[in-house]
């Protein structure tokens, strides 16, 4: 399994620019599904909104490192920053809606993504309203530039790497069972003793948090940042990256990164159809496999013991 | 899954660099599949007409062009990815790229570090402050499209007081912000500078407010249908305050979609003079028509005008032209499109942007003097 | 100020009547399914397509006024059918597997329907020709038109129509039984299919002719027009309380209030600090505030998370 990250880096950078920019775009939409796989996929809860962390994730990037404030803070700092604003957002948000129903909160977060995209668009002051922010800062890491797609893609390896550790270990952990157990009954969970609220706070908490990482990672990819790419079809195709691949499944999420990501591209010469053939693919795929492409039996832990087992 | 990777990696490469370099191409990129397609689709068929006039007149250097059309949903992310895949595909030596400012800002990083000559039809001021040489906007900026209106509004019309409308787009805001500017510098006062959502098409609150204030005109910066049913709604409320329009009002589509009779007053800034104003913008309509069964789009004749600026370009780039030897050639541009005189100030603005003032009279647009 | 006042309470109460009826169909799926229906915004859009062709078919919509009505009602029945289809190839095969997967099914589909109206009607703003009475009266100094009073009419008659089916017909019971419980109704011998099928055919219709209302009122259509008015139905319907009918019908007006007047406003009160061009998220704001303070919505049956049963939602 390990040899797997080290593939795609041997692979990527052997690559022309352009597909290794997708590759690029794989990677950072594998690490936002597994983020918000947590959610969705452990604890069983729709969030249509994820891209509102995404959008505080780049936008903490883009006002701390760009002449808009002529600050210029380190690239580490901020993704600390970055992730820590999403992660207050995420408890602040689920406080009050996780009390309620598993279809509210899908409305709600809904709600709350077109809120702070409208907020982005509208607080001209701070984010430079519809015009958005250019001239972001390039990113450097210890001395380290990160500009090209080659850097990014090491960047994004280690990030995707780092990710997928931190949520086989979070679903192996007593937090993980804890959330399959609400997930599969929640009455039963809070028999059990379980703080029902208390687990699903903390899942909606770690997967803000991995969106605001991704946010800060992709304005200094895009060294640029404007509302019209915080719309809800963001927040619907990173939903269609868990849920393509593989509810509860890293694995999955890595496969439906990359379809997401990979079939629009190559649709791109059927440009007029490309939609309508995104739409078809979509709803074919539910019909034939409604809990995705990969189940969750076959998750890390699985392929864990099979390599044991050989 | 580390075979599906290298499935997928190994399916890219083949399905993505096989390119053409037999003829010269060109590139484009701008939204084909967002509500915005219809401007992205006609504008890119002006492009097309200027590619095959020159094909007709036997290429460059005997070599046909071919415009590759790409789409970028006017989306940033969509947008630096096509870049990079144009500027890999090492037969493309120029594009036209891209139409929303939102996606050249970023774009145009990518295709400076390839060195592609970029032509771009983004209006924003801030496009060009990246300071690439590489990059030309043979259009009138924002800047000019939103002070001609406040300097006809003041002198010409006398005005004192005016509402300011728009829709919170990088276009829109920026040509209203302008308009603002230049209309208070001249002694005007402004009422009320209001945003709406792009999406809204339902004015009666926003409108029952302006009647309140009686402003004796209105500038709304906004893009179809919007302002078509803003200045219709704004008629039917009574309101009889001068509406000014930015350049994207400047279609039959205006006139109809306000009615004729709620239109007629209005008046439209574009940057080129009206088609059927001189034989040379005839014979495009008409040709346009004749290869595209349908009448030119707002932005078909920049399009034609921008491939010009290219095909020029290439043509002077000597025998085998490269990225590199058209970017100058193209700074040197100088001739008469059939919009206006094309050439380039060192940062690759215009030297004399063209922006002409419209009014709907008779259901019809004639030139403003 | 009261001219104004009234002026704008007319504003309110045709867009209202159109979110209303829109609300209509999203709750009634709701409330039998306990799906979210996004197809449903673009049966709206795809109704005032419809329509739009179906009246060119009949000689045009200025002609005769019968015309308006003929397709006005051919379209009812048509993106009645299309609903009807969708359900059965897209809803009905995951019924019973998770929550999820429908409403990513009907994703799909709003997507699907989208582009094909686009492929088909173009991507060219559609000035459209109004299927509804010109001229305007003068009520107290307000401006009145006619096509307001006639949006106000229809609504009201189509409303009233779908109380009567729901409430006093058999086929009524039987929806309103398997909206109660789907096994229980089943028990007593009640196919759900029919009472689903006959919902997915009422609740597009209605979605259709508020398509054909909104473009005429506006005098265009556009196919991207239903995302963002079906979301602000959702609310509405959300807001009356999910699966209650008279509840669609509160929310739909309440939230054209809200918009209205916020929008005509916010800004004085807030001193220009919230403009117009908040308008879109006054309705979210709305949303968030009611799920927070009265999740059943205003009509809604009062369901605390104690007695919700959960039972594998995913």
């Amino acid at each position: 399994m390990a040899l797997m990250p080290i593939a795609v880096v041997v692979v990527g950078v052997f690559l022309p620019a352009y597909p290794l920019r997708i590759l690029d775009l794989v990677l950072l939409y594998a690490i936002l599904g597994m983020g918000l796989n947590i959610v969705v996929g452990y604890a069983g809860l729709l969030d249509l909104g994820y891209v509102a962390f995404y959008a505080i994730g780049a936008y903490t990037y883009a006002l701390l490192a760009s002449p808009q404030f002529d600050l210029h803070l380190p690239f580490l700092l901020i993704l600390a920053i970055g992730a820590g604003l999403a992660a207050l957002a995420g408890v602040l948000l689920g406080i009050p809606v996780l009390r309620l129903r598993g279809d509210y909160l899908a409305i709600v977060t809904l709600g709350f993504g077109e809120i702070i995209r409208v907020l982005m668009n509208n607080l001209d002051w701070m984010t430079n309203g519809p015009q958005g922010i250019a001239r972001i800062d390039e990113a450097s890491l210890f001395g380290w530039r990160v500009s090209t797609p080659v850097d990014f893609l090491y960047l994004l390896v280690g990030l995707a790497v780092l990710t997928f550790l931190f949520v086989w270990r979070l679903q192996e952990s007593a937090l993980g069972t804890a959330l399959a157990a609400v997930r599969e009954d929640q009455d039963a969970a809070r028999g059990c003793g379980i703080d029902t609220t208390g687990v699903k706070l903390i899942a909606f908490a770690t997967s803000a948090t991995i969106g605001g990482v991704g946010g800060v990672v992709f304005a200094s990819m895009q060294r640029f940042v404007s509302p019209e790419s915080f719309t809800f079809w963001e927040s619907l195709s990173i939903v269609l990256v868990v849920v393509v691949g593989g509810l509860g499944n890293p694995f999955g999420v890595m496969l439906g990164a990359g379809l997401l990501v990979l079939v629009p591209e190559l649709l791109r010469a059927y440009a007029d159809y490309r939609q309508l053939l995104f739409g078809v693919a979509l709803v074919l795929v539910i019909l034939a496999r409604p809990m995705g492409l990969i189940r969750r039996e076959y998750g890390p832990s699985w392929f864990a013991r099979k390599l044991m087992a050989r | 899954m580390r075979f599906v990777t290298l499935t997928l990696t190994t399916t890219l490469l083949a399905t993505l660099s096989g390119a053409a370099y037999a003829d010269i191409t060109i590139g484009s990129a701008g939204p084909l599949t967002n509500s915005e397609a219809l401007f992205g689709a006609t504008w890119m068929n002006g492009m097309e007409l200027a590619l095959r006039q020159a094909n007709d007149a036997g290429g460059i250097g005997g070599q046909k062009l071919v415009l590759q059309r790409e789409d970028d949903g006017g989306d940033p992310k969509q947008g630096t990815l096509v870049a990079q895949k144009q500027c890999d595909n090492a037969g493309m030596l120029a594009v036209i790229a891209n139409f929303n400012s939102g996606v050249t800002i970023p774009s145009s990083d990518v295709y400076h570090r390839c060195g592609m000559p970029q032509v771009t039809n983004s209006s924003n001021p801030k496009v060009t402050k990246g300071g690439y040489a590489n990059l030309f906007r043979p259009i009138a900026n924002d800047l000019s499209q939103g002070a001609a209106p406040a300097d006809y509004a003041l002198k010409t019309l006398g005005a004192k007081k005016a509402a300011i409308v728009h829709d919170k787009q990088a276009f829109g805001q920026g040509v209203a912000e302008v308009f603002q500017d230049v209309f208070k510098k001249g002694g005007g006062a402004i009422t009320s500078f209001s945003g709406v959502a792009q999406t809204d098409v339902d004015f009666s609150a926003l409108l029952t407010t302006i009647k309140s204030e009686n402003p004796d005109v209105i500038y709304f910066g906004g893009i179809m249908p919007a302002v078509g049913l803003f200045v219709k709604q704004a008629r039917e409320f009574g309101i009889t305050a001068k509406v000014f329009a930015a350049d994207s009002a400047f279609t039959p589509d205006f006139i109809q979609g306000a009615g004729p009779e709620n239109a007629e007053g209005a008046i439209v800034s574009f940057q080129a003079p009206p088609y059927d104003s001189s034989p040379q913008l005839q014979d495009f309509a008409k040709a346009y028509k004749a290869a595209f069964k349908e009448d030119p789009g707002p932005y078909s004749a920049y399009g034609y005008m921008e491939a010009q600026v290219v095909i020029n370009g290439i043509k002077a780039a000597g025998a085998s032209p490269k990225r590199d030897t058209i970017v100058p050639a193209i700074a040197k541009s100088d001739f008469d499109s059939l919009v206006g005189h094309v050439s380039f100030q060192p940062n690759g603005e215009l030297k004399q942007p063209f922006i002409f003032l419209y009014t709907v009279k008779g259901g019809k647009f004639e030139l403003l003097k | 100020m009261a001219t104004l006042v009234l002026q704008q309470l007319i504003n309110a109460l045709t867009v209202g009547a159109i979110y209303a009826l829109i609300a209509l169909g999203y709750t009634m799926v709701y409330g039998v399914l306990r799906l979210i229906n996004f197809a449903h915004s673009e049966m709206f859009t795809a109704g005032a397509f419809v329509a739009l062709f179906a009246a060119g078919l009949l000689g045009g919509v200025t002609g005769h006024p019968g015309v308006a009505l003929l397709a006005g009602l051919a379209t009812f029945v048509a993106i009645g059918l299309l609903g009807v289809s969708v359900e059965a190839v897209a809803y009905r095969p995951l019924r019973g597997t998770s929550r999820l997967a429908p409403m990513l099914s009907a994703l799909g589909m709003a997507v699907v329907i989208q582009n094909v109206v686009m492929l088909a009607g173009g991507r060219r703003p559609l000035i459209y020709p109004s299927f509804l009475p010109r001229g305007v009266i003068n009520v107290a100094g307000a401006i009145v038109s006619y096509k307001q009073l006639a949006i106000l009419a229809v609504a009201l008659v189509l409303m009233v129509g779908l109380e009567l089916l729901v409430n006093r017909t058999s086929l009524g019971v039987k929806i309103r039984a398997v909206a109660e419980s789907a096994e229980t109704a089943s028990l007593v011998g009640i196919n759900p299919n029919l009472p689903i099928a006959l919902i997915f055919f009422v609740g597009p219709g209605l979605g259709a002719v508020a398509g054909i209302l909104y473009a005429s009122y506006y005098g265009v259509a556009t196919f991207s027009m239903g995302f963002v008015i079906g979301m602000k139905a959702f609310t509405a319907a959300i807001l009356g309380g999910i699966g209650s009918i008279p509840g669609a019908v509160l929310g739909g007006l309440l939230l054209g209030a809200i918009e209205t007047f916020a929008t005509a406003w916010m800004p004085a009160l807030t001193h220009g600090v919230i403009g117009t061009e908040y308008r879109d998220i006054f309705a979210f704001s709305v949303l968030v505030l009611i799920l927070l303070f009265r999740p059943s919505g205003l009509l809604g049956e009062h369901v605390s998370e104690e007695t919700m049963v959960y039972k594998r939602d995913f």
